[in-house]
């Protein structure tokens, strides 16, 4: 037997469904959906998919009723997806952040309409004090290893985790092939609920509050949620990801994620080759944000353009990182189409150019 | 035989013989005294035990007085949002099938915030039993309206008593999940009598078995003394159970289960 | 090597239905591909646009073009005779029952094809968009016959099942009106 092993054939994939095969590929057995826009077609594709593959996918009755029995499943032990576009990503914030805080892993597909769920992801609208790990794909090949990772994370460190997709990701169709990813083994589930600790005094509990049982007493909400704290430290510390190109001596770097740092990418290959000094800085982890990637990255840079899809979100932790905060700059700007369900003109290579362009001829 | 006279003391020390504290409790309650939940808590406890299912249960507990028994209760179990129990026992159910999973949910949990909840997972047949404790009250912050309270029942929420002009009416869930198809048994009962406490934990069992036959999801309402809630001493609480409750949400099988039929 | 096409119409004529056609055949042929898809909330008479691009290496186009070798006309309410984001020097083919060539001036190469009237002349008349995507893959070699029916076939709906055959003979169609000026224009 090779010990290589043969490369999966190219498929041509619409974004949602090569998203719900990769999570079919993590061994995702359960997920739930409520149909919205453009989060549909995972829906749609998780629900012909997953009884195939012997998993369950329930078209639910609202995102908060799905989210909850993601939960349920994912306390089984078993993994569990749910996702929706920002807008039903809302009304789940009070499960994320209980999941946050019993320590139940989920990943969450914000199909979103544009970047303007970025503080929703990395802020968070649950309540006490957790972060939420979010990888944010520029395209459908990336998309489909996010899926992977965003499943081996969640059970690696018990937290939800977030896919920031949008309709370009979702709706276009890429020839993929569907590898798997080479991850590290996971030590097995055995705080997860199957019954089987019933009678026997070391019975298990799932509770934000941690206050175990009576006869096996807990570390309580004081200490469990300080544990937590120390817990979203150490990732933070050691999960950022980022991609950065000709940054070594360039006197402008773009700042972009997801989709708009694909379109950035190529506006600022161009420019290079045209003789611009000027590099390129993706963050592909929103939460942790890489900070000290992004410091370095723009040390000595006479301008920071930062360009996302939104009235300024990203750039509040760009400013937080970048060394000369003056030197920082919005070319970004709310972008929507007429019915409001993706992105509007700003999203284009000429227009991304010549806003560029604009900001080199201004005196820094 | 040995005749036992009882006209003077015995001549042997008294001895524990038996326990009659479930072994399935970690520890006391620390809810109200005249509470009827712990006495709901006590016969669900006991039936698993006596139909040998304490080794594939799985508990789903919501938020009230009731949340706290998942620290005395030594079962699998989680404490989940509120409202939202039957979606995480269907997430539960539909990936370990072999377990029993129930849900236990007081009126404000189920029928305020859950009540979506707790129709779709009944219309979607999904094979989970939930329990409501119903008292007519929010008890665990302090005795606010549900939407269980009955009419004229005094609440912090509605102090002159509930008044259909200005609260609206009781909803009486039961009844509405006993119409939807993909149920598979749903019953009332109370325990503010020896007779109701009886007849509870019949019905109870027969909503696991329910559940074991795949009938769909069952139901099985509790009415619950909360003398607390309800500006009543203990004592009073039973009675006042009756007097009260038991007119509004009648006892009995409000959906028998399929004959003959094993799902 | 990377190539795009850009191929315009409205709801109805099958634009989508081309593209993605296009797109799996050279996926099945071993080819990355790319499409991209535009279109209004109407169901017939509505703007309808795909984009795809084909490359022996993961694709580096953006899902919204900016600049395309080639484009494929249908209809031109929507897009004008000449799409704005043709390259200068590009492919265009146009449908010439509905599409006047005398509208389409420019450095490009042109082809015009009369795909709706053939398409009813061989009897297939919700083919034309297939009729003509066999004439632009005969001319541009992009994907072959074999590979485009199979396509065809696989993304029929069951619904639409019973137009696999009528809507094999456009492909043929398309690619045997090519003629040898055409080919020879092309390769330029």
């Amino acid at each position: 037997m090779s010990a290589v092993a043969q490369p999966a054939k190219l498929e041509l994939l619409e974004g949602t469904t090569a998203i719900a095969r990769a999570a079919i590929l993590s061994d995702c057995r359960f997920f739930t959906g409520y149909p919205m826009s453009p989060f549909t077609g995972l829906l749609e594709s998780m629900s012909d998919l997953m009884p195939k593959s012997g998993g369950s996918c329930v078209n639910v009755e609202s995102e908060i009723e799905g989210v909850n029995m993601t939960l349920g499943a994912a306390a089984t032990g078993a993994r569990a997806a749910t996702g929706s576009c920002g807008q039903g990503v809302a009304l789940m914030q009070e499960a994320i952040a209980e999941a946050s805080l019993n320590e139940t892993p989920i990943v969450i597909f914000n199909m979103a309409r544009n970047q303007q769920d970025y503080f929703q992801c990395t802020r968070g609208g649950g309540w006490g004090d957790y972060r939420t790990l979010t990888l944010a794909p520029k395209d459908v090949p990336e998309a489909v290893e996010h899926t992977q990772l965003l499943f081996h994370l969640a059970d690696k460190y018990r937290v939800p985790t977030i896919l920031y997709g949008d309709p370009l990701i979702a709706q276009t169709r890429v020839g993929v092939r569907l590898q798997p990813l080479d991850l590290p083994a996971l030590p097995p589930k055995d705080w997860a609920l199957d019954g089987s600790l019933g009678g026997t005094g070391r019975s298990r509990q799932i509770w934000t509050w941690a206050l175990g049982k009576r006869n096996a007493p807990g570390p309580g909400p004081d200490r469990h949620w300080q544990e937590l704290a120390e817990k979203f430290e150490s990732m933070a510390a050691s999960e950022q990801r980022w991609e950065a190109q000709h940054v070594d001596d360039a006197e402008t770097v773009v700042v972009a994620f997801g989709s708009a740092g694909k379109f950035t990418e190529y506006v600022v290959d161009e420019l290079r080759e045209e003789g611009h000094q000027i590099g390129h800085f993706r963050p592909i982890t929103l939460w942790p944000f890489p900070g000290e990637a992004l410091a370095e990255a723009t040390r000595g840079a006479r301008r920071v353009l930062v360009f996302e899809l939104n009235a300024g979100q990203m750039i509040e932790d760009v400013r937080q990182f970048a060394d000369d905060r003056k030197a920082i700059r919005a070319i970004g700007g709310i972008s929507s189409a007429d019915s409001g369900l993706s992105f509007g003109p700003l999203l284009d290579a000429p227009e991304i150019r010549g806003r560029i362009i604009a900001a080199l001829k201004e005196e820094a | 035989m040995d005749v036992v006279t009882t006209d003077r003391p015995p001549g042997q020390e008294a001895s524990k013989v038996a326990e009659a504290y479930p072994s399935l409790l970690l520890g006391d309650h620390s809810l109200c005294p005249g509470c009827g939940e712990p006495v709901a808590l006590r016969i669900l406890l006991e039936t698993l035990q006596e139909m040998d299912l304490v080794q594939k249960t799985i508990a789903v507990v919501g938020h009230g007085c009731y949340g706290n028994f998942v620290q005395i209760i030594d079962l699998d179990c989680t404490l989940c949002l509120h409202g939202r129990a039957p979606a995480s026992a269907t997430g539960m159910k539909r990936m370990r099938p072999e377990s029993v999973v129930f849900t236990m949910q007081g009126d404000g949990d189920m029928v305020n915030e859950g009540l979506a909840e707790i129709v779709h997972a009944a219309a979607r047949g999904e094979n989970i039993t939930c329990i409501l404790l119903n008292n007519g009250v929010f008890g665990d912050t302090g005795g606010q309206q549900t939407a269980t309270t009955v009419i004229g029942q005094r609440t912090k929420t509605s102090l002159e008593g509930r008044d259909p002009a200005l609260h609206g009416h009781p909803i009486q869930i039961a009844d509405i999940i006993a119409g939807l198809d993909g149920v598979g048994y749903v019953a009332r009962g109370a325990v503010g009598t020896v007779r109701g406490v009886a007849r509870t934990k019949k019905m109870i069992r027969e909503a696991f078995e329910s559940q074991l036959a795949g009938e769909g999801l069952s139901l099985v309402e509790i009415l619950t003394m909360c003398p607390t809630g309800w500006f009543v001493t203990a004592p009073e609480g039973p009675d006042y159970l009756g007097e009260s409750m038991e007119s509004v949400y009648p006892m009995g099988e409000l959906r028998a289960r399929p004959n003959g039929e094993a799902g | 090597m990377e190539r795009s096409v850009l191929m315009v119409g409205i709801g109805g004529q099958g634009i989508q239905l081309i593209g993605k056609t296009l797109a799996l055949a050279a996926t099945e042929s071993g080819l990355n591909a790319m499409l991209a898809a535009e279109y209004g909330g109407e169901m017939r008479g509505g703007t309808s646009q795909a984009t795809a691009v084909v490359g022996d290496g993961p694709i580096r186009a953006l899902p919204i073009l900016p600049r395309t070798d080639s484009a494929i006309v249908m209809h031109d309410k929507f897009s004008g005779a000449v799409p704005e984001r043709l390259d200068a020097d590009g492919f265009l083919m146009l449908n010439s029952s509905i599409v006047d060539p005398a509208k389409a001036e420019g450095d490009h190469t042109l082809v015009s094809l009369p795909a709706t009237d053939m398409a009813r002349e061989i009897d297939a008349p919700q083919a034309a968009g297939l009729l003509m995507l066999g004439a632009f893959c005969r001319l541009t070699g992009i994907a072959d016959h074999d590979h485009l029916v199979a396509a065809m076939t696989s993304l029929l709906p069951p619904y639409r099942a019973q137009h696999a055959e009528t809507n094999s003979r456009a492909l043929a169609a398309g690619a045997a009106a090519v003629s040898e000026r055409d080919l020879a224009a092309v390769s330029v």
